[in-house]
């Protein structure tokens, strides 16, 4: 209740989820000399760890430097900034590997590490993502065991209070977090992220677990499983939500760390505004089908055919707050509406209770107000609309059989 | 008139008026609702495009409908400190004299009408709180609807100006922890969602308000025989003279 209260205070108080595009020339003005500084002051610094030279990398991968400066200005148009930044931002991630970042790997799939690797064609995204100085990432590391703890003391002591820490999963918390241990020393995940979290500059939780506690957080959640925001306080957070997150999204909040060093504006939830400010509804290819009343009935039905709009089939991108409509996955090769698969709202609190299934809201078995009771809300009305009724009944036939009426003087 | 009765006006025209007002924009909100919730009837699929804008059309009457009850409740709220007529908010302060008609009003519903031991001349304070429960309700609806509104216009903008978005986002964002709590989520985190979903079930408890609402008047006019049913309409009943 406490901390309710506290979310309401909050809210009065924090900025809006409203996202400003355009800021001013003075602004911008001023943004671009600050960024130019910083960005002149980080190509003397020598690369940390991973020596790998993006442009060569880039070569390897057989992409062109045109086709990394499209890249770069849709990036800059992502981060919502003037065209004139394009080069900054190209060169911000040519300096990917001037930022240490530890990665942290708790109650999860390990499906946005899968995101951020992607193997198998990786695009500039990822690629970018390759070359950043990953100090410590316990799923991807040879060293193991009292080696891998070892390598992340030194890491963060090698770096301290400079290195942007990413984590991956929930923090289960119940049984005083015995559900989930890491390392030789069977340390928990609560400790762990608490002692790593410490001597971080920011905190970047990636995926739904980290924000909201995700899948393992969905009920009854016998973990006790939360996001990394209910842990830490007091130090600069940003959640990149999504099952997975986007890597264009990790990208961007990386280029803008490092650009201006600071993170991204954010909004109440505490996700960058350039990503999540915006409805997946309002930006979604199929909307046109929406507004006509043109649904996907079923699966595979004629509307499907078409590419109707997936609303009455769950489609959750009314509800839903993700840059996925805009950017899309994998590079713009595709999304979940793009597929034809409604959106579950995977970038949402509670998202497996409240948004990932087939119908619309009004139809689900989402918990009643009542309590454990699984019920539909109309259900939970028609429910209430009897008992009212029958209120009603008892009375109207009470009162004709009893009723006193008033004397009528004449 | 019949002998022995007296007419006491009971509503203004205003007041008359904006009853209509409310009760059909309260049913063309739950049709429409009830469509942008769940779309139960389908548009054709053989027409053209341009032909049909089904739920655009029906999202269109339900914000409408949803402006003119944002008048009639900004009114409303003010009629009920400032009203040169009746000023309701007399008969919601919990003093002695409100307490006694208000529990004197059940006894007379629950005993049929065979006990009535106040005056039935004027608004009683049983009926003006079960109304200030409906004028809650109905600011609830308009707070989350609002913000569930607000975030089609993500840019800040609106044809009206900034300031709407703005005015919006102020007024109705802490609408989503307060769904949160009202819905009972077990989750600690509050979303958008909540706020759908309280705005739906809040719809059932209007739904049930009018249910009773309307049964009450219709048997008050059956058993007290004092035309409270032409309250509404020509602003009037009849009492027994003394
Ligand atoms: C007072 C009577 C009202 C009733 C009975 C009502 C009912 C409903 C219902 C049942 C839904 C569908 C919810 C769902 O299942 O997903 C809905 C949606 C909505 N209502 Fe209302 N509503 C009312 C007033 C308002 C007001 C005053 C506004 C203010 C703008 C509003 C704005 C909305 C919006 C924006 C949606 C979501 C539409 C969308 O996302 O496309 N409603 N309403
Ligand atoms: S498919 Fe989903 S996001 Fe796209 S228009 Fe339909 S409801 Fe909106």
């Amino acid at each position: 209740m406490s901390d309710k209260i506290e979310g309401v205070k909050k809210l009065f108080t924090s900025k809006s989820a409203r996202v400003e595009t355009n800021k001013g020339d003075a602004y911008y003005e001023q943004l671009f000399k600050k960024c130019h500084e910083r960005i002149e002051s980080l190509k003397t610094n020598q690369p940390i760890n991973n020596r790998l030279d993006i442009g060569d990398v880039l070569e390897t991968h057989g992409i062109e430097r045109r086709d990394f400066l499209k890249w770069a200005s849709a990036v800059t148009g992502m981060l919502m900034l003037p065209s004139s930044f394009t080069p900054l931002v190209a060169d911000a991630a040519l300096l990917m590997n001037r930022a240490p970042v530890i990665w942290l790997e708790l109650s999860d799939c390990a499906g946005n590490s899968e995101a951020l690797l992607r193997s198998d064609g990786p695009k500039i995204d990822e690629i970018v993502l390759d070359v950043i100085s990953l100090e410590f990432h316990e799923t991807l590391q040879a060293t193991a065991g009292h080696q891998a703890e070892k390598q992340l003391e030194d890491a963060m002591e090698h770096f301290k209070d400079k290195y942007l820490l990413f984590v991956e999963g929930a923090i289960p918390m119940a049984n005083n977090g015995s559900f989930g241990t890491i390392g030789a020393s069977g340390e928990t995940m609560h400790d762990h992220l608490v002692r790593v979290s410490k001597h971080a500059a920011a905190i970047v939780a990636v995926g739904s677990c980290a924000t909201f506690g995700g899948v393992p957080a969905a009920s009854p959640n016998p973990t006790g499983a939360v996001g990394v925001m209910d842990v830490i306080k007091g130090k600069p957070l940003i959640n990149i939500p999504a099952c997975p997150a986007n890597p264009a999204n990790m990208v961007g909040v990386i280029i803008h760390y490092i650009l201006t060093g600071q993170v991204p504006e954010l909004d109440s939830l505490l996700r960058p505004k350039f990503a999540f400010g915006y409805r997946i509804h309002d930006n979604c290819e199929r909307r046109a089908h929406f507004d006509a009343g043109e649904f996907v009935e079923e699966w595979g039905d004629e509307g499907a055919k078409n590419n109707f709009c997936l609303y009455k089939v769950g489609c959750k991108g009314p509800m839903t707050f993700n840059n996925c409509s805009i950017i899309r996955y994998n590079e713009g090769v595709n999304w979940p509406v793009g597929v034809g698969r409604g959106c579950i709202g995977c970038s949402e609190p509670d998202f497996w209770d409240k948004y990932a299934y087939e119908r619309p809201m009004a139809d689900a078995n989402i918990k009643a107000p009542t309590g454990g009771v699984e019920k539909t809300v109309d259900e939970f009305g028609l429910g209430l609309l009897t008992a009212a009724g029958i209120g009603i009944g008892i009375h109207a036939a009470a009162s004709m059989a009893a009723g006193k009426k008033e004397e009528v003087g004449e | 008139m019949k002998a022995g009765y007296k007419q006491v006006k009971r509503m203004t025209t205003y007041m008359r008026l904006n009853h209509w007002v409310v009760a059909f924009s309260m049913i063309g909100a739950i049709v429409t609702g009830l469509y942008i919730g769940h779309p139960y009837y389908q548009s054709f699929i053989a027409d053209p495009a341009v032909g049909k804008y089904v739920m655009a059309w029906n999202r269109w009457v339900h914000f409408m409908i949803a402006i003119i009850f944002d008048v009639s409740s900004i009114v409303i709220a003010y009629m009920y400190f400032f009203s040169r007529f009746e000023k309701p908010y007399k008969k919601i302060i919990p003093n002695a004299q409100n307490i006694k008609e208000f529990v004197e009003v059940i006894i007379n519903l629950v005993t049929l009408n065979r006990r009535k031991n106040f005056d039935s001349t004027h608004a009683d304070s049983f009926n003006t709180v079960f109304f200030l429960v409906f004028h809650l309700m109905l600011a609830w609806m308009l707070l989350t609807g609002l913000q569930l509104y607000v975030h089609g216009l993500a840019s800040g903008l609106s044809s009206i100006g900034n300031w709407w978005p703005w005015m919006l986002h102020v007024a109705t964002d802490w609408t989503i922890p307060v769904s949160n709590m009202l819905i009972g989520s077990a989750s600690p985190t509050a979303c958008i969602m909540d706020v759908r979903i309280s705005h739906h079930i809040t719809m059932w408890w209007i739904i049930a308000w009018i249910m009773f609402h309307v049964y009450y008047q219709v048997w008050r006019t059956i058993f007290w025989k004092e035309g409270d049913i032409g309250i509404v309409v020509s602003g009037s009943k009849f009492v027994k003279e003394d």
